[in-house]
């Protein structure tokens, strides 16, 4: 562990001079070349999702004539926010959302956080006025629970990471104590670990964890002395599952506090595109074929029963890459095998509307509880604190075992299956339910999946094919970056592609003439 | 301008020489069929949805049909035949006439390989299957066998594993997927049904 400690600072000091680190100031988007005067160069952009809309404002603002044809009924992709009226549409379980009509009873379907670091979106969200308000990502006093630990009761965070930190500074503790860092440590440095170890235990004076009153007291603290609970037991705690649910949750770089999220739903962020956008995304339009000709991008789409071809000088291509082996194209077998790499990723989530917002009684405000069962995660809303109602995420799992059973499931048996779970952690939870959604991402029409991912392999064969224009078709989306199911990426790959197109103009060829860079 | 624009678009649809007259528009309402099955049913192994463009009337009526009553699909291991019995839950017996005309007006390119098989054990097998579905896979409506010719070769991998693990052709009013997992007991590993695949394949 110290070890480690001192490759890790090694490390740091590595990526520093390396430039690794993001501490360089965010300047914006890409800015694509502007059109020479009296030109009108064109773009086609397919998908209406965020990598789409996002490609198309900085086109649009370079001089760029962009028509964006989308799928579905409604712009956004898996950017969707629920509110009443709205239709989820799940394939061969279309639902309508039942949620009260009122205008903070929504539900984020799909990305629902961002966090202090996603420069890209949090940029557009600044200068297009979408206003944003803290997330809590967690709560110290929300739960964790599993059948096969603790007697199967839940058991507040804040008692569980507390003993877990306990247990493991006594260990820590120990270890120092019989000289097991000899190699590494001299005397004075051992003895600054166990006062470490102590401190970030909250161990006695001879380095044992007896519980803490970090993790609440029996008594009422405001009139009495605090007296900590009894401590998990060691063997206990291994035998749970607390290196993740209880203790890690919300120990990722992306997940780290605090987080953010639009008031008012992830949504906005897509209006704010659209409001800014010269042309609106023609809806209900279903690509078949995408051609590289010489000059440009031909791509025949149905609209309302009719075959429309369009043409432009560039095309960015949202669609998920799974869809394309069905639609006809030109791409070479390289360019189409590194698309079928790209893999469906399975996502699920169930959101309640609750009568009551029983989990502010319980002193739980936001956050997430973790179960192990199939739901994975129970989050509290963070706004509209002491409302009458409020919707529940009740349950959100990418483990593909657990999707896959969500998944076979009929919309009734999906919404019982949550409620029993959320049982495990907030006895009379199904009396406060109302209604429900469910949403399965590998399930839902136009997109078909979520968290889309190439093996290593896959990825170190084609990540840079896919990377890279064919003829003057980009591929664009979460899809083509590392951070697959994240806002983040998806305009990552939008800022990747255009960079491409400023190289692809910087090479010094005229629009409307054959290029050759592939 | 944007007008003109949109015009101009138009009228280049119009005169597409690409645009295949044989092309059919996806009727209103079933685009979902074209999501997973592709542009004209063309079929997507990403997915697992095959070509369906080839198969007969009788056919396609029978499987929706089955699907629609869970005779088909309806096994936990089976996902996309579940998948597809979703699907099919809630069709009418006039939307599924109107499916099963609209899908045996499509065209579609035959499927490129995708097994690699060994095609000469893969004929010898085959010789029990041309008993109903002929020398030439094209099938036959009197004894109910579809024709093969013209189907994914991964397709036909998989569902003569389906067969074999007992995944289809076990539900009891199946009564020509009982017969065809019966008769289909000489292929007895993965092996034998890639070879089967393989050879199907290859035939013209």
């Amino acid at each position: 562990m110290v070890g480690a400690a001192g490759g890790s600072s090694a490390l740091l000091k590595t990526s520093l001079a390396l430039g690794l680190m993001p501490d360089e100031p965010y300047t914006g988007p890409v800015k694509v070349k502007p059109a020479a005067k009296g030109q009108n160069p064109t773009a086609l952009i397919l998908g209406a999702g965020l990598a789409g809309l996002s490609t198309a404002l900085e086109l649009e603002r370079a001089g760029y004539d962009c028509t964006i044809l989308e799928a579905s009924f409604r712009p956004g992709g898996r950017n969707l926010t629920v509110r009443n009226g709205d239709k989820i549409d799940e394939m061969g379980n279309p639902q309508i959302c039942q949620f009260d009509k009122q205008e903070n009873m929504y539900f984020n379907c799909g990305p629902a956080r961002i966090p202090g670091h996603h420069r890209r979106l949090l940029h557009y969200c600044k200068t297009l006025h979408v206003p944003l308000q803290i997330k809590a990502n967690s709560s110290k006093m929300a739960y964790f629970q599993d059948d096969k630990s603790l007697g199967g009761k839940p058991k507040r965070i804040v008692e569980y990471h507390t003993d877990a930190r306990g247990l493991m500074s006594e260990l820590l503790w120990k270890s120092a104590d019989s000289n097991q860092f000899d190699q590494l440590l001299s005397k004075e440095d051992v003895a600054k670990l166990k006062k470490f170890s102590k401190t970030y235990g909250d161990l006695t004076e001879n380095g044992k964890y007896i519980g803490s009153d970090r993790g609440g007291s029996t008594t009422d603290r405001m009139l009495d002395y605090p007296s900590p609970r009894a401590p998990i037991e060691l063997k206990a705690m291994l035998d749970s599952s607390f290196w993740y649910g209880g203790l890690l949750g919300s120990e990722t770089y992306d997940w780290a506090e605090p987080l953010m999220e639009p008031t008012g739903g992830m949504d906005n962020v897509i209006k704010a595109f659209l409001r800014n956008l010269k042309r609106q995304p023609v809806l209900n339009a279903q690509v078949k074929k995408i051609f590289n000709r010489g000059s440009g991008v031909e791509v025949t789409y149905e609209h309302s029963g009719k075959f429309h071809t369009v043409k432009a000088d560039y095309c960015f291509n949202n669609i998920p890459a799974h869809f394309m082996a069905g639609i006809e194209n030109n791409f070479s077998d390289n360019y189409q095998s590194g698309l079928n790499a790209i893999k469906r990723g399975h996502l699920f989530k169930i959101a309640f509307q609750m009568k009551e917002r029983f989990w502010e009684k319980d002193g739980i405000y936001g956050g997430i509880s973790y179960s192990k069962d199939a739901i994975g995660q129970i989050w509290y809303p963070s706004h509209d604190i002491h409302a009458q109602k409020g919707i529940l995420l009740g349950a959100y799992t990418w483990n593909e075992k657990a999707t896959k059973m969500f998944e076979a499931l009929s919309q009734e048996e999906r919404l019982k299956a949550g409620a029993l779970s959320g049982e495990k952690i907030h006895p009379g939870y199904s009396k406060y339910i109302e209604n429900g959604i469910t949403i399965p991402w590998s399930r839902m029409n136009h997109q078909m999946g979520c968290g889309l991912r190439m093996s290593h392999d896959n990825f170190e064969k084609y990540y840079h094919v896919l990377q890279k224009p064919e003829g003057r078709h980009f591929m664009i989306g979460d899809q083509i970056s590392h951070h697959t199911g994240w806002q983040e990426g998806a305009l990552a790959s939008s800022e990747q592609a255009l960079q491409q197109l400023n190289k692809m103009l910087a090479a010094n060829f005229n629009i409307g003439e054959p290029n050759y860079v592939s | 301008m944007l007008a003109k624009r949109y015009l101009s678009f138009i009228i280049f649809g119009l005169l597409a020489f690409h645009l295949n007259a044989e092309e059919v528009v996806t009727p209103v309402g079933l685009e979902y069929c074209t999501v997973c099955h592709g542009a004209q049913l063309k079929g997507n192994e990403n997915i697992q949805a095959p070509r369906l463009s080839g198969l007969s009337d009788w056919y396609l009526e029978r499987q929706l049909l089955n699907f629609k009553t869970r005779v088909r699909g309806d096994h936990p291991d089976n996902l996309t035949g579940g998948e597809m019995m979703l699907m099919a839950k809630n069709l009418t017996a006039q939307e599924i006439k109107d499916i099963v005309k609209w899908v045996t007006s499509t065209d579609s390119p035959k499927p490129l390989a995708t097994i690699e098989g060994d095609i000469k054990a893969g004929e010898a097998l085959y010789q029990t299957c041309s008993a109903c579905h002929g020398p030439n896979a094209t099938g036959n409506k009197m004894l109910g066998a579809p024709n093969l010719s013209g189907l994914n070769d991964w397709y036909i991998f998989n569902q003569l594993n389906h067969f074999r693990l007992g995944m289809r052709g076990t539900h009891k009013a199946d009564t020509y997927g009982q017969q065809m997992r019966a008769v289909s007991g000489v292929i007895t590993s993965e092996k034998d049904a890639a070879n089967v695949a393989a050879y199907i394949h290859q035939l013209k």
